[in-house]
């Protein structure tokens, strides 16, 4: 089956949990990430700005004495930012160098599960440069609404470049 | 490899690292007592127990290639300290790249690469050594005067010792002292500090008899070419008792009853020390009275692991948040009414805050350690480059007790190894040069090293030729780092600075240590990476001088926090030399803005603008902190300042490593926080003039 190996890629290390996805909002469409690719959700602490750092970098803050890099998921996909949300979640995930880097995005839905059949893994139609493009395919669940899946390494790479 | 044996194996580590730096400390100073024309015997004993437990550990972890050679190295040593075979420079060389290959072995163990296989530099010590053993004389038959039975209780050693000495024409005596049981271990090494001012202590043994059981007797042999007049009025006192022990043609009376009566117990006690009988309770802790001492503060130390203390440190950084809340509270209660109890609480408040910085203070300490560590290493660099290039150099070391955090000693031998090679290698002339030049034939590199404020500053300094300074402005305009029609205007000490761009050298012939141009710029980026700095300073004909003023610690700093559009930034103090209201007459020198403070001319940042974070152009009262970064300073222009704190300097994320100007990240309080300046890179980045210089220090 040629899916699979672009599934592997995608999910690397956390193949076994392929179907558990953390579905997110951002600018009203609907994201997921593989959720083993998550290290945990938290409630944006004070973000403080980094002068000169990339521009998908909206700051650094402190999670349990730990300085985290915050990255703008609507930035990384040329999204206008969102002025303060509620709802607003960091998700903490593994980017370059295995460094722990935080997404934010406007608004954190659910885990979905879904079958090998509900995942249609294309990066060519997506967003042009394969290679560059941090999208990896669409889920279409059964009962429920599309999602964009997204590399979360990639994109975590993608905004500190 | 479990967890546990993963730790035994980092000790052992952490272990053989200490017992070779030993080591070749103990041989630096049997080379300086070489070069003195005697070699102390002490240093040649200290030197054989520190390869036998080298041996002993090595074996112990099945590191075979170190094992195979400490082993060898232990009979070199207990050759040399039994008189087999004598030292000579050779023999040294052979000692010092032994401490080298087991330098090798280890990092080769540390990266898991012991393959079994052994490197060709092991291999070429291990013949060297072979050779020298070949050479060794055999033991000398021919019979001194010595009584017999001294020489049954005697071992090899003690006896070659005995011999050496009366070779030397000295004269044996014997000191009769009786030990209270429980201060000998003291009252011993006392006594035997002070004989040793006067000869050499051959050995002690016990004489079996005492007055009371909490007395301990002991006789010590010495050889001393003092008088008997002079040991009595140096050494004696109520429980001390000495005499000339005759030499065997001389009374066979007298012998009985010295000689003869010291050493008729002893056998016993010298080989089974601990089968002796009850009378000699005190005799397997005696019979190695200061060692047992060493041995008992060697438990007592904990090695620890850096970062463990780092999570201290960390640890003490959140409580000192966690006691500005208090304090907040206090204040609260105290405005609400309840006074008395505000008080209280203000009072507890304060207590505890005193008892957090001596805790803080206890953590930094423990994280100190003196320069001397990295200083011995650099010795034996030196010796050994100087005799690479065939130059004589002396190094004079002041100041190794100097502290400094561990990390930063750890970083530090690098750069300084580079500095000396430069200095060995440029600096210092050849001899036939210095001798036309009327300098001393002999070239000096001093190493000195002192505290400062809240900061340690190490000096390298050689009375050899000095810096070129048109060669290094000609060598700067070959690479292209300057324009030529620059470089009529350039300052001097913009000229010291062209020796740290990447790819100059001034010597057009490449040797085979240094001046391939690789090198003062990594030496550099190094140094500016601990926090520090390096200034130079060079006289033509009669020498260099490079400074680095290093931070004390990296742990915790005291900072400024300061607010430039509502951004608040961490300064650290140590960099801060003072704080001035912004003259509102400043002028443009060369597209700079520059004030005059005090009479001299300082040039100005504005931090807002240089971060690119202004959002209009900055009005009303400003603040300038003086940010001094070795001699050169820069005003940094902010809109206000916020205080003072103590902060625990936190690394940024590897994704933001590109950017410049920030030395980390601190915790401020309700969970903000704030960016640490980079005081050093920014005056570096503000104060290159010349643009094709600051894009060669950028681009480097």
């Amino acid at each position: 089956m040629p899916d699979s190996v672009v599934l592997g890629s995608f999910l690397g290390r956390h193949a076994e949990h392929a179907q558990e996805l953390l579905a997110f909002v951002t600018q009203g469409e609907l994201y997921a990430v593989p959720l083993a690719a998550v290290q945990e959700i938290v409630v944006p602490p004070p973000l403080t700005v980094v002068p000169r750092a990339a521009r998908a970098v909206v700051g650094v803050c402190s999670v349990r004495g730990r300085v985290v890099t915050v990255v703008d998921f609507r930035t990384c996909m040329g999204l206008p930012p969102l002025e303060q949300g509620r709802r607003v979640r960091i998700l903490l995930g593994q980017g370059e160098n295995d460094e722990i880097v935080g997404l934010r995005v406007d608004e954190v839905r659910h885990v979905v599960r879904l079958a090998a059949g509900e995942l249609e893994w294309t990066a060519q139609s997506l967003g042009g440069d394969a290679a560059d493009s941090v999208l990896r395919g669409i889920g279409r669940p059964a009962n429920g609404e599309e999602l964009v899946l997204v590399d979360m390494k990639a994109v975590l790479t993608k905004g500190c470049a | 490899m479990s967890e546990a044996s993963d730790r035994g194996h980092e000790e052992f580590l952490a272990e053989a690292q200490d017992i070779i730096e030993a080591f070749s400390r103990n041989l630096l100073s049997l080379d300086a007592s070489f070069k003195k024309g005697g070699v102390e015997p002490a240093l040649l004993n200290e030197g054989f127990r520190a390869i036998h437990t080298l041996k002993g550990l090595a074996s112990l972890f099945g590191v075979t290639g170190l094992a195979m050679l400490t082993h060898r190295l232990e009979d070199l040593l207990d050759g040399l300290r039994l008189g087999r075979v004598s030292i000579s420079s050779e023999v040294l060389d052979v000692l010092f790249a032994a401490v080298e290959a087991c330098h090798l072995l280890l990092a080769a163990e540390r990266e898991e690469e012991d393959d079994g296989a052994v490197p060709d530099v092991v291999h070429r010590v291990l013949t060297q050594i072979e050779l020298i053993g070949r050479g060794a004389k055999a033991a000398r038959e021919d019979d001194f005067t010595i009584d017999p039975g001294i020489l049954a209780v005697l071992t090899e050693y003690e006896e070659h010792r005995l011999r050496a000495n009366l070779e030397a024409g000295l004269r044996l005596f014997r000191v009769r002292v009786q030990f209270d049981l429980m201060t000998i271990d003291k009252e011993l090494a006392l006594l035997k500090d002070r004989a040793r001012q006067l000869g050499e202590v051959i050995t002690y043994l016990p004489t079996g008899e005492s007055s009371s059981p909490d007395v301990l007797e002991l006789d010590l042999v010495l050889a001393s070419g003092e008088e008997l007049a002079l040991l009595v009025s140096q050494l004696g006192g109520e429980a001390v008792a000495i005499e000339e022990i005759p030499r065997r043609n001389a009374l066979a009376e007298a012998r009985r009853e010295s000689a003869a009566q010291v050493l008729s117990r002893a056998p016993l006690s010298v080989s089974h020390p601990a089968s002796s009988a009850p009378s000699s309770v005190g005799v397997p802790a005696l019979e190695r009275g200061v060692s047992v001492q060493e041995k008992r503060l060697a438990r007592r130390a904990v090695r620890v692991d850096i970062h463990k203390l780092d999570r201290l440190m960390n640890v003490v950084g959140e409580l000192s948040l966690l006691r500005s809340s208090l304090r907040r509270v206090a204040d609260r209660i105290k405005n609400s009414g309840q006074r008395q109890l505000g008080g209280e609480l203000h009072r507890l408040h304060r207590n505890f805050e005193r008892r957090l910085e001596d805790m803080q203070d206890g953590i930094l300490e423990m994280r100190m350690v003196p320069l001397g560590q990295v200083f011995d290493r650099l010795a034996r660099g030196v010796r050994q480059m100087s005799r690479d290039v065939g130059k004589e150099v002396r190094l004079v070391i002041t100041g190794a007790e100097t502290e400094i955090d561990k990390l930063i000693v750890e970083e530090l031998g690098d750069p300084l190894l580079h500095m000396l090679r430069n200095a060995i290698d440029h600096g210092i002339e050849t001899e036939a040069e210095r001798v036309r030049a009327k300098k001393n034939p002999v070239g000096t590199i001093a190493l000195n090293a002192y505290q400062k404020g809240n900061h340690v500053m190490i000096e390298v300094e050689d009375d050899g030729r000095g810096i070129d300074e048109k060669r290094l402005i000609e060598r700067a305009v070959q690479i292209g780092a300057i324009e030529p029609s620059s470089a009529p205007d350039i300052s001097r000490d913009e000229v010291m600075g062209l020796m740290f761009l990447p790819g100059l050298s001034t010597r057009d012939a490449v040797s085979a240590m240094s001046g391939r141009g690789v090198g003062m710029d990594v030496v550099k980026t190094n140094i500016a990476r601990l926090g520090g700095v390096i200034d130079v300073h060079s006289e033509r004909g009669i020498g260099t001088k490079m400074t680095l003023t290093l931070p004390i610690t990296l742990a915790i700093v005291r900072a400024l926090l300061v607010s430039a559009e509502e951004h608040v930034f961490a300064v650290p103090l140590s960099s801060v030399s003072e704080i001035v209201l912004l003259d509102s007459k400043t002028r443009l020198i060369d597209g700079r803005e520059v004030m005059s403070l005090r009479g001299s001319t300082l040039p100005l940042c504005r931090l807002a603008e240089f971060f690119g974070i202004a959002k209009q152009p900055q009005r009303g009262r400003a603040f300038v902190v003086v940010a001094q970064v070795g001699e050169r300073r820069l005003g940094l222009v902010i809109d206000s300042v916020a205080g003072q704190q103590d902060i625990v300097i936190k690394a940024l994320g590897s994704s933001l490593d590109r950017v410049r100007g920030f030395a980390g990240a601190t915790e401020l309080g309700d969970q903000r926080v704030g960016l640490v300046l980079d005081t050093t890179g920014i005056v570096e980045e503000v104060l290159s003039i010349h643009d094709t210089l600051r894009k060669a220090v950028l681009h480097a």
